[in-house]
């Protein structure tokens, strides 16, 4: 077994995972999935261990397969004449939720559900995440409590 | 619901993968033949050729040599035909012709030892000057050079030229002759015919008029005739400069050439690097910007 599909092995989890609360859509998050790995056996050669751990190395892979993938709905969208945004997310993020909880994240923007997805379904610490999406730790942190004041409040209204 | 709570129950999360992607992803993997890659593609190659040949092409324009205009030929004798080594050149004196009356003057530059052999020097021109016939019309004498003007005798000229250039080396000479029969002639000519106008002269007006300008014109050919008795022979003695004193550079001149280039370069480095890295900024940031406005909408 190859270093690579030791990696693909022991991360599809987390690259599907965080795909999948990215897009909010499960079957979208399986093709960007396989494309984020079909893109990283290209790209094996370029992994530099020293550098970061191989799931930061897929995660940020897996982001810019996703912000390709948002382009070409923003396009479609636009070809569409669809001013408002879709109301798309009808996946079940966990099984473990509650509806609340479900309904809740669903009213994150793609952005916020984003560095939920990382700092706390794939636990990633603040500077590990800050370089996957490309921004500073407090940037991030930020954009964590953000979303978090987003999704307490929500459930506050719902309760 | 606190947002610890949330947290808490975020937590709680665990997103597998379904069972078909993994096959699909095992299945990407299984297609590593890990096959060597190719070092060389054509981007490397374009990434590489395209600033070897600007610098090449640089280096081409930077170290191209100035281009040289042809030295017009000169008709003297001058110094920087001769080499310092080279034997001296001997003087030339062109040949004046005694049957037609000819302006002949001559500029001899010659370059003496020192300040003794340029006092020495002088003193035998003039002496060679006097046995010639000749004589001294004017002077200005300094430490490191001296001015000559002599007047000798047209027919001893060629002999004067060739004793007074052994008093030294010849750095440069010129000789001019200007012909001046054909003024001569032409003024007897107009004698000629004014004395025949004279012979048929009624009044003694007419007769006093012609009479003046025919002795006008007789004494203008004879200051011409007497002038031209004499060759006029310009002398300049030089005396060589001390040569400039040879600057030596100290220990540091080489770390402050260094520093000078260094200096330079970052100049240049600031001049298009500051730009270059606000245009990249600014690109970056502008991208951020777009992304999170796109992720906003979804």
């Amino acid at each position: 077994m190859t270093n690579f599909a030791q990696a693909a092995e022991d991360h599809l989890d987390d690259v599907y995972g965080y795909l999948a609360w990215f897009t909010g859509d499960r079957e979208v998050a399986e093709d960007l999935a396989a494309e984020t790995f079909e893109r990283a056996l290209r790209l094996w050669h370029r992994f530099d261990p020293d550098r970061g751990s191989a799931r930061t190395w897929l995660c940020q892979l897996a982001r810019t397969v996703a912000l390709d993938h948002f382009r070409s709905e923003k396009r479609r969208l636009r070809r569409e004449q669809l001013v408002a945004p879709l109301d798309r997310i009808d996946a079940q993020f966990a099984d473990s939720f509650t509806p609340e909880l479900e309904a809740a994240l669903r009213r994150l923007t793609a952005g916020e559900r984003e560095v939920v997805a990382l700092r706390v379904l794939l636990d990633l610490d603040a500077s590990t995440a800050a370089r996957v999406l490309g921004i500073s730790p407090t940037n991030c942190t930020t954009r964590l409590n953000r979303a978090l004041h987003k999704l307490e409040e929500a459930l506050h209204v719902a309760a | 619901m606190s947002q610890r709570d949330v947290l808490a129950e975020l937590r709680t999360a665990h997103v597998a993968a379904p069972p078909q992607l993994r096959q699909r992803v095992r299945l990407i993997a299984v297609a590593d033949d890990t096959s060597p890659r190719r070092l060389i593609t054509w981007r490397r190659s374009v990434a590489l050729l395209v600033p070897v040949a600007a610098a090449v092409a640089a280096a081409v324009v930077l170290t191209r040599p100035a281009v040289h205009h042809p030295q017009p030929l000169s008709v003297q004798h001058g110094e920087a035909a001769h080499a310092n080594t080279a034997p001296a050149p001997k003087a030339f004196a062109l040949p004046s012709t005694k049957a037609r009356a000819q302006k002949y003057s001559a500029t001899l530059s010659l370059r003496v030892p020192g300040q003794p052999q340029l006092s020495d020097a002088v003193k035998h021109a003039l002496r060679i000057t006097s046995s010639l016939g000749g004589y001294l019309s004017s002077t200005h004498v300094s430490t490191s050079s001296a001015q000559l003007v002599l007047k000798v005798p047209r027919t001893k000229v060629q002999v004067a030229i060739t004793r007074l250039s052994a008093l030294g080396t010849i750095t440069s000479e010129q000789v001019a002759i200007q012909d001046q029969q054909s003024g001569i002639n032409a003024n007897s000519r107009t004698i000629q015919r004014l004395q025949r106008e004279l012979k048929t002269a009624t009044t003694k007006q007419q007769i006093a008029t012609l009479t003046a300008r025919i002795e006008q014109l007789q004494r203008a050919n004879a200051n011409t005739v007497r002038a031209d008795r004499y060759a006029t022979l310009r002398l300049n003695f030089t005396t060589p400069t001390p040569a400039a004193k040879h600057h030596s550079h100290g220990p540091l001149h080489g770390i402050g050439v260094a520093f000078k280039w260094i200096g330079i370069g970052s100049l240049y480095a600031l001049a298009f690097g500051v730009p270059l890295v606000l245009l990249v900024l600014a690109a970056r940031l502008l991208r951020k910007r777009r992304i999170d406005s796109m992720l906003s909408r979804f």
